[in-house]
């Protein structure tokens, strides 16, 4: 965020010394102009009785305000932002004061000039540029007075400080312009951190905006899908029945001499089976069925789950979770389909003809919180999935229904639990659910 | 910025402040560049024409009607004539070359003067009275006191057509106040009052 705030200064000031350049560029070449009128007015030529020739402040005006300008006029439009450009401004400005001055015939007013000047170049709100002002002034006045004292100061002999005393009163206002500088520079630091906070505050509104919508799509398919499904389950528990009725006279028959009859049969068995497990997850996502938290031991929890997982030749179920670990508080029903679908998950992962092993641990002290870890050493997941896995409908799986993780995630939700991911391709996984500081109950087998 | 081009950079930056530096220099070296002066006389020109005002110290201006640095030196007058507070009557003699045409020396410094309560301006026709005061320059002033005593000789600006603080002016003021100056002058700064074939320059 603070790097933010100040790339947003830098933006800001970048900003402020272009638009400072642009009004430079046309104040320098305004001055010239004007210079030149004025010499063309107030002395346009100097005479000899009755001859005459062009004056010197004509020249003057023209080419020394012609030299005077050209370089930082230049500058300001080809370089706005850079700082030599500023100083440069600062050096021609004040060079400008002293050039007008003289083409006025050193009119008090036309002194205003210096600090006018200085009040404008603050605008760049770095206070070198003011210093580098001041040097060329008290430059200005040491050089002369040193070469033509009374031109400066009206006496032919002044004291070597006098110089100074102009100067001082050049420094005088810096310091108010400084000030206002150093103000000027919190301001728009204070005016980025605030546009930075509110970049910040606008991204969350997105995302959360985001998450809203997909959470409404969501819901919308949930609840068809709840329906659906709903719907589906009685016709399909029929058909189960009737096809277990005709499977076992058909396999009683002579009909079971017929091998493609058997093995349309089997076929028909892992259809049906499918089907239901499609529905079960879709009921299980879509259900708002209130906690029943009860006192649930973990270890006997994880057997159960590993009794209803598919098991697979080759892949070992491991129960590592101790036996006199504390109990917490847990719908035991919910809690069983989480184990049971990371582990069926963990199982799936194992490269097909590898053998490999399936270990759910667990950990967890009275005052502290309990941590279940279902550790695979199977295939692994990419790092670019890891966001995507627990999201409804997404799967990696040729037949998944995509609502395994989303029904973990749910589930462990409703819980206050949180899980997080860690895999490495061709090593494995592991899933760690976190279950958040609870009364624990007393402890059982 | 790549190393070629902070070079041309620095290259352009010296040229300008050189430039610059020049410029000013030399404009600087003509704004303190004095005008000519002679040597006056000690006591008030017994053939002038110009009428003295009894009971005040009289002040003599040499100007040039179109020399836009004796702009400067009007300025300069009028002040010190407040200053002087009464003490100084004030006579311009604007000159005017022969062969000048009619209307010539009918400029704003004739009026400016015109306007001044303790100054009044005098045509002076090819610049005879001028000679007279032996002034050279416009912008040349000189004081006398009461009794036709030189009190002062020399210009009442700082540098040529600039306003302010001038070492003439402090000398008259303190003449009039009656300090004995070791110096009663200062350079004059203004245009020529001859022509050039007279040994004026513009």
């Amino acid at each position: 965020m603070e790097s933010r705030t100040r790339e947003l200064l830098d933006e800001h000031m970048r900003e402020n010394y272009r638009k400072t350049s642009r009004v430079f560029s046309i104040l320098l070449a305004a001055q010239w102009v004007f210079g030149i009128l004025l010499a063309v007015v107030i002395s346009p030529r100097s005479w000899a009785g009755l001859a005459s020739a062009t004056h010197v402040h004509i020249y003057a005006a023209v080419f020394l305000g012609g030299a005077i300008t050209s370089l930082p006029l230049y500058l300001t439009l080809t370089r706005p932002e850079s700082l030599a450009t500023r100083l440069i401004v600062g050096v021609a400005q004040m060079l400008w004061s002293a050039l007008l001055i003289h083409l006025t015939g050193g009119r008090i007013e036309t002194h205003f000039h210096v600090f006018g000047s200085l009040a404008f170049l603050a605008f760049y709100r770095d206070w070198k540029v003011l210093l580098v002002a001041t040097v060329v002034v008290a430059s200005d006045h040491l050089l002369r007075g040193i070469f033509w004292p009374e031109s400066v100061y009206g006496i032919a002999d002044p004291a070597w400080w006098r110089f100074l005393e102009h100067a001082a009163w050049v420094v005088f206002e810096d310091v108010v312009l400084v000030f206002a500088c150093f103000r000027g520079i919190d301001e728009m630091r204070s005016i980025a951190r605030q546009r930075t906070e509110l970049e910040k505050t606008f991204a969350e509104l997105e995302r959360t905006h985001q998450i809203v919508t997909r959470t409404e799509k969501l819901a919308a398919v949930g609840q068809l899908a709840a329906s659906v499904g709903h719907e589906l389950r009685n016709p399909l528990t029929a058909i189960r029945n009737a096809h277990a009725y005709i499977s076992k006279r058909v396999l009683k028959s002579n009909a079971a001499s017929d091998a493609r009859t058997v093995q349309f049969l089997g076929l028909q068995e892992r259809e049906i089976h499918a089907c239901n497990r499609i529905i079960s997850d879709l009921l299980d996502f879509a259900r708002e069925r209130p906690l029943d938290l009860r006192p649930c031991p973990l270890r006997p929890l994880i057997e159960e789950a590993f009794s209803v997982v598919t098991a697979r030749d080759g892949v070992d179920l491991v129960n590592e979770v101790p036996a006199d670990l504390p109990v917490p508080a847990l719908d035991k029903d919910q809690f069983r389909q989480v184990l049971v679908n990371l582990v069926q998950n963990a199982v799936e992962a194992m490269p097909a003809g590898r053998a490999g092993t399936v270990r759910v641990s667990a950990a967890g002290s009275a005052g502290d919180r309990w941590r279940i870890a279902v550790i695979d050493d199977g295939a692994g997941i990419a790092p670019e999935l890891h966001a995507r896995i627990f999201e409804p409908l997404f799967t990696t799986k040729s037949k998944g229904t995509g609502l395994g993780l989303a029904v973990v995630a749910t589930m462990l939700k409703r819980h206050g639990c949180s899980i997080s991911v860690k895999s490495e391709i061709g090593r494995g996984t592991e899933f760690a659910i976190e279950i958040p500081l609870q009364t624990p109950s007393a402890a059982a087998a | 910025m790549k190393f070629r081009s902070r070079a041309l950079f620095a290259s352009a930056t010296a040229a300008w402040l050189c430039a610059v530096f020049a410029g000013t220099t030399a404009l600087m070296r003509y704004k303190n560049a004095a005008g000519a002066q002679l040597e006056p006389a000690g006591r008030w020109p017994a053939e002038s024409t110009v009428a003295r005002v009894p009971g005040r110290s009289m002040l003599v201006l040499a100007a040039h009607p179109h020399c836009p640095c004796t702009r400067a030196s009007l300025t300069e007058l009028d002040r010190l004539l407040v200053r002087a507070g009464g003490r100084l009557q004030a006579v311009v003699l604007f000159v005017k070359p022969r062969g000048a045409p009619e209307g010539w020396e009918d400029t704003d410094l004739w009026r400016r003067v015109a306007a001044m309560p303790a100054a009044r301006p005098l045509l002076d026709v090819d610049g005879v009275e001028a000679h007279r005061f032996r002034a050279l320059t416009s912008g040349q002033t000189l004081v006398y006191d009461q009794e036709g005593n030189l009190l002062f000789s020399g210009g009442i600006t700082s540098a040529r057509g600039h306003e302010g603080n001038s070492v003439g002016r402090g000398l008259i003021l303190a003449a009039l106040d009656g300090a004995r100056l070791e110096h009663p002058t200062a350079p004059v700064f203004g245009c020529a009052l001859d022509s050039p074939e007279n040994g004026g320059t513009p």
